[in-house]
């Protein structure tokens, strides 16, 4: 009995090894997740705000461009990211010449990331008084003046909220992206934990991850609550 | 000084096309109040917006002193809609700004250096007796307050024009009174041209020079607040100074509604008809007010001893308008009111007026 026992343990990796393989992993995962927001932040906020003011009520109404703008957002958010992922292979290939590790990765992240960011931008945006628009207007300010400070500044808060919740989804696109070897903490949960029955590297894998997300969820809340004005 | 000269507004919807606005011709002289008043969907909004250049109107103009600023477009809107200071309904202030960033914006998005605005920025406030209020966020502010910002904010650009845009509604009586009263203030100061709309009559009537009763998206009545309550047939002038009459008494013949003519009116006048005419009088309502230099003044009286006509031209001797409209009688009242309302929706009616008039 006592051989077979420790035969089964052997498969795991030793808990005091375990820092040594996750460290390197959370690393990558945290720059696979900072890389894809900043593109993410920049594409998708421009995006959120051109949707925004294409309306018929925004700034700017053009109702064939909003058209235009809406559809290919419905089409990036309608696809499940393991789909978007192997579907854009050849796209991922030419822009980074690679299909595994973290450039592979962050390019079907960035696909499925800006359109869900465009529409949180969209929402918070929408949340705003109609009336801080005709503000803007009618005390002569331009165009650029009034998106940044009627419209993004006014909605800071909300903005906050998007983007916690971008990144988190983020952080679990990075693990599905692990299995195309991108790399980071989801590669480490599927080649220690799923295919070599790795418990431990398992359990250690779901403990940071809640960890992170309860973290990053925190965090989020707190800068969202400060911006707010009595 | 403002013209509003056939502005037309329509909108396209799904059913065709609805016209909001059907030719509204409107002259707002430099340094007078004017007030647009009206119903709910009678076009006020509309034509707010369209004064604010926030929408342009499908035909017509609007001249701000001879600048036709409707047809103007990109840059040139930008800079000459700085005329026209807007106030909105609920103050319109941005939540994550101060106070004083606020009242700022208008200067800082024209450029204003910073030591400019910041004087600038406190005279406004000061002017609106919010100075310690500076630093404060809107969400601090009550209603009044934020609506005083809200006045420092349009007056940053020293605009020609100011128009309040139901500046008042779902303020408390106390609050309403000081913003009318802070908006004569600086139109007799700065000499602007105010145009005030709103949908509570009776509580322009002290700082309104003319009012304009838009419905159906026409001018329907327009003239000097005094006249307009001197005419008893004035449908605006009876809003503008309401009377909740009682009813005719028994014992007396008919009633009549008197309007004070702009103009001298004899104080003593119901004593004067008594005596005069050796007819009983009765006051069944009425409101007497000063008025700038004038006094407004509507009553409704129940007489008895004369023929109505002979009563009216007396009235009139002492300087009061009366309803040329036939005299209510006793008699008729009850007939009507038997013929049109079941009798238990009468007493009602009359357990209710009597209340009002405890009150």
């Amino acid at each position: 009995m006592k051989p077979a026992e420790t035969a089964a343990v052997g498969l795991d990796t030793p808990w005091a090894d375990l820092p040594a393989l996750l460290l390197p992993a959370y690393g990558e995962t945290w720059a696979m997740v900072g890389i894809v927001m900043a593109l993410v932040i920049l594409v998708g906020g421009a995006t959120g705000v051109l949707l925004y003011n294409t309306d018929s009520r925004g700034l700017f109404p053009r109702p064939r461009l909003h058209g235009v703008v809406s559809w290919l957002v419905n089409m990036g958010r309608s696809l499940p990211f393991l789909v978007l992922m192997a579907a854009i292979i050849p796209l991922t290939k030419w822009v980074t010449g690679t299909t595994i590790g973290i450039a592979a990765a962050v390019v079907p992240m960035t696909l499925a990331g800006i359109p869900f960011f465009a529409r949180l931008v969209q929402n918070a945006l929408n949340d705003l008084p109609r009336e801080n628009m005709a503000v803007g207007l009618v005390t002569g300010s331009s165009t650029g003046q009034i998106i940044r400070q009627t419209q993004l500044r006014e909605a800071l808060p909300g903005l906050t909220s998007a983007i916690t919740l971008n990144t988190i989804s983020m952080i679990e696109y990075s693990a599905i992206a692990g299995t195309i070897g991108a790399g980071g903490i989801g590669y480490l949960a599927v080649t220690y934990g799923y295919q070599r029955f790795d418990t431990h590297v398992m359990a250690a894998t779901i403990v940071v991850l809640i960890i992170t997300v309860q973290l990053v969820q925190f965090a989020g809340d707190r800068i969202s609550r400060a911006l707010l004005r009595p | 000084m403002i013209e509003i000269r056939d502005l037309h507004k329509s909108y396209s919807t799904g059913h065709g096309t609805v016209e909001v606005l059907k030719g509204i011709d409107l002259t707002i002289e430099q340094g007078t109040i004017t007030a647009v008043v009206g119903p709910s969907g009678a076009g006020k909004t509309t034509l707010s917006h369209c004064i604010s250049l926030l929408e342009k109107p499908t035909s017509g103009q609007v001249l701000v002193d001879g600048r036709d600023l409707s047809a103007l477009s990109g840059h040139a809107l930008r800079s000459e809609r700085r005329a026209i200071g807007t106030i909105f309904q609920h103050s319109a202030l941005l939540r994550r700004m101060t106070v004083a960033e606020n009242v700022a914006l208008p200067l800082r998005n024209l450029g204003v250096v910073h030591r400019q605005m910041e004087d600038r920025v406190a005279e406004l406030l000061e002017r609106v007796g919010l100075l310690h209020k500076a630093s404060a966020y809107p969400g601090q502010l009550s209603g009044g307050q934020k609506q005083r910002v809200g006045i420092a904010r349009a007056l940053a650009l020293r605009p020609r024009i100011l128009l309040s845009d139901e500046s008042t509604s779902g303020l408390d009586p106390e609050s309403t009174q000081q913003i009318l009263d802070l908006l004569d203030d600086v139109r007799t100061e700065l000499g602007l041209s105010v145009i005030l709309i709103t949908h509570e009559m009776d509580v322009v009537r002290h700082v309104a020079n003319h009012v304009a009763v838009l419905s159906g998206g026409r001018v329907s009545e327009y003239g000097p607040i005094g006249a307009l309550v001197a005419d008893p047939a004035s449908g605006a002038g009876r809003q503008l100074l309401p009377v909740r009459a009682l009813p005719l008494p028994a014992g007396f013949d008919y009633a009549l509604s008197v309007s004070y003519r702009h103009g001298p009116v004899d104080p003593e006048w119901m004593t004067r008809l008594s005596t005069g005419l050796d007819v009983r009088v009765a006051l069944l309502g009425g409101s007497v007010e000063a008025h700038g230099d004038s006094v407004l003044g509507r009553a409704e009286i129940g007489v008895a001893g004369r023929p109505a006509a002979e009563v009216r031209a007396y009235l009139e001797r002492l300087g009061l308008v009366p309803d040329r409209r036939a005299a209510v009688s006793s008699a008729a009242t009850v007939h009507t009111r038997a013929a049109t309302a079941p009798p238990s929706d009468d007493a009602e009616h009359e357990a209710d007026q009597k209340i009002e008039v405890r009150a």
